[in-house]
């Protein structure tokens, strides 16, 4: 009877052992929260979790998804990077981007991963299965990602260090026109142990999250080997947002935004017409009030239980405003101030819900942000449909050194580049607009042109931009015109071209320190490309005119070419021989009998 | 002496309003390289330049959507400065490529084949013009002039079309075979000239008395030469550009099988677009044999006018190849001056020069408006390379027609100038 007792405890008790021993599977998450100009909140969450290669090679999942992990087996994939965004980022208001923009993407899906294939065509085999497989999983159209949404990036992006095979071939795939929304959210919040019920992932509400002004939801698996003991499968989960705060506000079920009530607005009593009924009203300087309940909807409810840390919920929230800033946190939470002055972080109670309120306060310092080393900008320009140009505006705000980056860009075959038209223009800070060899800009270049309806253009650059100026690349591109079945449903939309990925160089030294290699990325804005449309209702008219001008042409020769001349004359004679003209013979016999017996009955 | 100072002042002054157009106007050659109507994906200079710009970066320019021209143009233009910096040498190029054009015109008015041959001899022989108004016909024909300022590399197929029908309307067999190899292996369809130009090389050789052989073997012999220039042609490409199926598929395999549908005057593009996919291919093949089967066709009836025959095949390359642009047309329209005696007996030209105009002023209006205002779309411009290929037709037809009637007329002299019915 103890024996029977005892058999549970002591499963529990090898059960324990058994995970203990196994020290390097641990998971973390953490939120940031860092108000932005401009009444806008950044929310960076951040999940991640490690897992031995060995146990993820004998399929022993823990954290790491179990989906998520097969997929990346049968696909043979060592490195994998999601991306789903949505929105811009506003670097000019908000300033440099989270993780150096390392964990965004392109507006819509991006993915590349690292492959190990024997060679290109088995990788891109591979590929398809990857992207067949994700899309699938997270609900995404990835399996739009052909070969002519397909790159093979040479310089812009770097694998981990730490791979084990020397056949890796890296992937890129893009779509621009992929619409991000809670279908991705639901099978992304899947892939997290604790699924969104506990932690910090319990504050995601599809409803708030793709009404942010920006958002990126990332996915990144890679290998990560520490100085000492076994290399592990690293998945690292992450959703940055861009919260209008005003907007977040708003109540759901009364989402229409109203004036403020008269009482509230604060006037402006200088003005000589201000009175009762009349007000200028000032600007509110204070900075805004929120809390979490009021901007994502309902409070975090708890700590992820699963976190190895010995002190769950140990400086989880973690929160960017001066040390002034009054903030009101549930009971419960205790909070450490950073010594910078510049952030604090709050240690959660395990079972407790958590709020943070932060009251509206007038702003005396505000969180310095970094400002990005380089800003970029990419547009369309020309009118018409048959033809247009591309234009890069790369502008270094920096006054003393010179930003290298790569430039990367992948076009859609129905655009067709001209690369040598591709020219280089200077404007420094005294504004005057110098045009120099593109070589003097371009130090190198990768150019694959593109095939109709087999692959897509990629274009990288190595590019530099001298300290205080603008350069200015421009090229001329045509655009084709497709068949009548390759149009989408709403083909005078236009069609999307996906962002350049803008790679910064030269920023490796600082970086050195950090427990891996961290570059700097900045992504432009997607365009759109009005192509010329045929007119969709006509494939049967048009296959009938084209046909009768052709069967004119050929019947008016081919007519001539049959027959022989003969004078008018004799013509008669000969088309009273053939069978048709003796039958009109006889017609004319039996017109003439009728009417001469209609003559006699007269 | 008289006709040579005509002839030498015809070209002059073409040359001179060339390289006039050229200096008064810079931005006109750019601009007529951007139309449709003159630029198409197989002849545009603007693409050609891509392809160099690659070509002499060492990167295939075959690998990519956008040159689809032979790789020995690239050579040869590499010579040339970039057009861009120094556009005057390639004026001077073509402009002097177009001189060459109109003399081999002089050449086929001056051997007199249009007239009469072995087998035909016309009853209106007086009623002709004479070479340096032929020329003047082709040199001052806007088309031409268009066709010249946008450095359309369809100048050179018509190059070698020209001097294939001269050489053998002068009986220079040989060199009509390697010149028609030379247009066959810029763009194949001029191969399908093949058999009317023999032809003409044999009636011309039996006339000089300088052929024993029999047609068939003279024929076969022939062919040979012309597949031996070719396949040398293609040899040398291949030392070139390298990759042999590489730039077969993007040069040849792209002009059979239509995969770019930009707009132009011809009839394929906007039928290819709105065709249904699983038709395309079938549609592919009835396109091509029909225009095929003109040659068959056109070359038993009017056996004895081997020139008439080719004539009336250019203007069916005008009309039904694949990328046709004017300058497609600007040959046929070369040719109709050699035929002066043929025009008394057309009934239709009225109408026919009509539709033409019409679609010449009509078509870029009507492409503004769908392109650039987009107050029209598509069926606009295709209405109009409808009438532009139905005036065509037309005036084909009616030349065809003209030519079987003066035929008649040579066989029964006694029944000219009366009414007939074809029968």
């Amino acid at each position: 009877m103890t024996v029977l007792f005892l058999l549970p405890l002591l499963f529990l008790a090898v059960l324990s052992t058994l995970t203990s021993a196994a020290p390097d599977s641990d998971y973390h998450e953490g939120l940031v929260l860092q108000p932005l100009p401009q009444s806008s909140l950044l929310a960076s969450f951040n999940f991640r979790s490690n897992t031995s290669q060995e146990s993820f090679e004998q399929r022993h999942f823990r954290y790491f998804p179990r989906a998520l992990g097969q997929i990346l087996q049968h696909a043979n994939t060592k490195e994998l990077h999601l991306r789903f965004t949505t929105g811009r980022w506003d670097a000019e208001s908000w300033g440099s981007r989270p993780w150096n923009g390392s964990k965004e993407g392109n507006t819509g899906v991006e993915l590349w991963a690292w492959i190990d294939a024997p060679d290109d065509d088995g990788a891109f085999a591979k590929w398809i299965t990857l992207t067949q497989s994700l899309s699938g999983l997270f609900c995404a159209s990835m399996n739009f990602i052909d070969s002519t949404r397909t790159t093979r990036p040479i310089a812009s992006f770097e694998p981990a260090a730490h791979h084990s095979s020397s056949q890796l071939h890296l992937l890129h795939g893009t779509l621009p026109g992929e619409v991000v929304c809670t279908e991705n959210l639901t099978p992304f919040l899947k892939l997290l142990p604790c699924k969104g019920k506990a932690g910090v992932s319990s504050l995601f509400d599809g409803h708030k999250l793709f009404d942010a002004s920006w958002q990126s939801m990332a996915v990144d698996v890679r290998p990560v080997c520490p100085e000492s003991g076994e290399c592990m499968v690293q998945i690292e989960q992450t959703v940055d947002m861009v919260l209008d705060i005003d907007r977040s506000k708003r109540p759901r079920d009364n989402p229409i935004p109203r004036p403020i009530p008269n009482e509230q607005l604060v006037c402006d009593t200088s003005k000589p017409y201000d009175a009762d009924d009349t007000c200028y009203p000032l600007e509110n300087t204070a900075e805004k009030g929120w809390s979490l309940q009021e901007i994502f909807g309902r409070t975090i409810s708890g700590v992820c239980p699963l976190t190895e840390d010995e002190n769950p919920g140990k400086e989880t929230v973690c929160l960017r405003v001066p040390h002034e800033r009054g903030v009101i946190t549930s009971p419960g939470a205790s909070e450490t101030r950073n010594p910078d002055g510049l952030s604090r972080c709050f240690n959660l109670e395990p079972s407790s819900p958590f709020d943070l309120i932060i009251p509206e306060q007038e702003a005396l310092t505000q969180v310095p942000l970094d400002e990005p080393a380089l800003s970029a900008e990419r547009t369309i320009v020309g009118h018409g449909q048959e033809r247009g140009g591309m234009r890069i505006i790369f502008d270094n705000p920096s006054n003393s050194s010179s930003v290298d980056f790569i430039y990367f860009e992948t076009l859609p075959w129905f655009l067709r580049p001209y690369v040598h038209t591709l020219q280089a223009t200077i404007i420094g800070r005294d504004g005057i607009r110098r045009s120099v060899p593109v070589s003097q800009i371009v130090k190198e270049t990768f150019y694959r042109p593109a095939i109709d309806r087999e692959r897509g253009t990629q274009l990288e650059l190595a590019l530099f931009v001298p300290a205080a100026s603008t350069v200015t690349l421009t090229y001329d591109f045509e655009k084709a015109v497709l068949r009548y079945t390759e149009y989408p449903p709403d083909a005078n939309r236009g069609f999307n071209v996906a962002p350049a990925v803008i790679r910064l160089l030269g920023l490796r030294d600082q970086a050195q320190s950090y427990e891996y290699y961290s570059p700097v990325y900045i992504r432009t804005t997607s365009l759109l490309l009005p192509l010329p449309t045929p007119d969709f209702s006509m494939p049967y008219n048009v296959i009938i005119l084209t046909s009768t001008v052709i069967a004119l042409a050929f019947g008016s020769i081919f007519n001539l070419l049959v027959r022989r001349f003969v004078a008018a004359d004799e013509a008669a004679a000969l088309t009273a021989q053939t069978f048709k003209g003796k039958i009109f013979g006889k017609v004319v016999a039996l017109r003439d009998r009728i009417k001469g017996k209609g003559s006699k009955v007269e | 002496m008289l006709v040579d100072r005509r002839k030498a002042a015809i070209f002059g002054a073409a040359l001179v309003l060339r390289l006039l157009l050229w200096i008064l106007f810079p931005s006109l050659p750019d601009l007529l390289t951007g139309r449709v109507e003159v630029s198409t994906p197989v002849n545009s200079f603007k693409r050609l330049q891509e392809g160099l710009f690659m070509y002499t970066r060492n990167v295939s320019p075959y690998d990519g959507g956008v040159f689809h021209q032979a790789p020995l143009l690239l050579p040869i233009f590499s010579l040339l400065p970039n057009a861009r910096e120094y556009p005057l040498p390639t004026a001077i190029f073509y402009s002097l490529v177009d001189l060459a054009n109109a003399n081999a015109l002089v050449t086929i008015s001056d051997s007199g084949q249009a007239l009469s041959g072995r087998l035909h001899s016309s009853l209106r022989k007086h009623v002709r013009y004479d070479g340096a108004a032929v020329a003047a016909w082709f040199l001052f024909n806007p088309f031409t002039i268009a066709t010249c300022l946008s450095r359309s590399t369809n100048v050179f197929t018509t190059s070698g079309i020209l001097y294939a029908i001269s050489n053998a309307a002068s009986g220079n067999s040989v060199n009509a075979m390697l010149a028609l190899g030379f247009a066959s292996y810029l763009s194949i369809y001029p191969a399908l000239l093949f058999i009317p130009v023999v032809l003409l090389c044999y009636d011309q050789r039996v006339q000089k008395k300088k052929v024993s052989t029999n047609a068939a073997v003279f024929a076969v012999q022939h062919f040979g030469i012309l597949l031996g220039s070719v396949a040398g042609l293609l040899g040398i490409s291949c030392l070139v550009v390298g990759d042999f199926w590489q730039f077969v598929s993007a040069t040849y395999g792209f002009q059979l099988l239509v995969p770019d549908l930009t707009p132009n005057v011809g009839l394929w593009w906007y039928f290819f677009i709105e065709m249904f996919d699983s038709f395309r291919e079938f549609f592919l093949g009835v396109f091509w044999l029909h225009l095929a089967c003109y040659v068959g066709g056109l070359t038993i009836r009017l056996r004895r006018q081997p020139l008439f025959v080719l004539t009336a095949l250019l203007g069916i390359f005008a009309i039904f190849k694949p990328y046709p642009s004017i300058s497609d047309a600007s040959l046929y329209f070369a040719f109709l001056p050699l035929y002066r005696h043929l025009f008394s007996l057309m009934r239709y030209t009225f109408f026919a020069v009509s539709a033409l105009l019409y679609a010449t002023l009509l078509g870029p209006a009507f492409y503004h408006l769908w392109i650039y205002a987009g107050s029209g779309n598509a069926n606009f411009f295709y209405a109009i390379t409808l009438v532009w290929s139905l005036g065509l037709s037309i005036l084909l037809a009616d030349t065809v027609f003209a030519a079987l009637r003066e035929e008649w007329e040579q066989d029964n002299p006694e029944l000219r100038g009366k009414d007939v019915r074809q029968v």
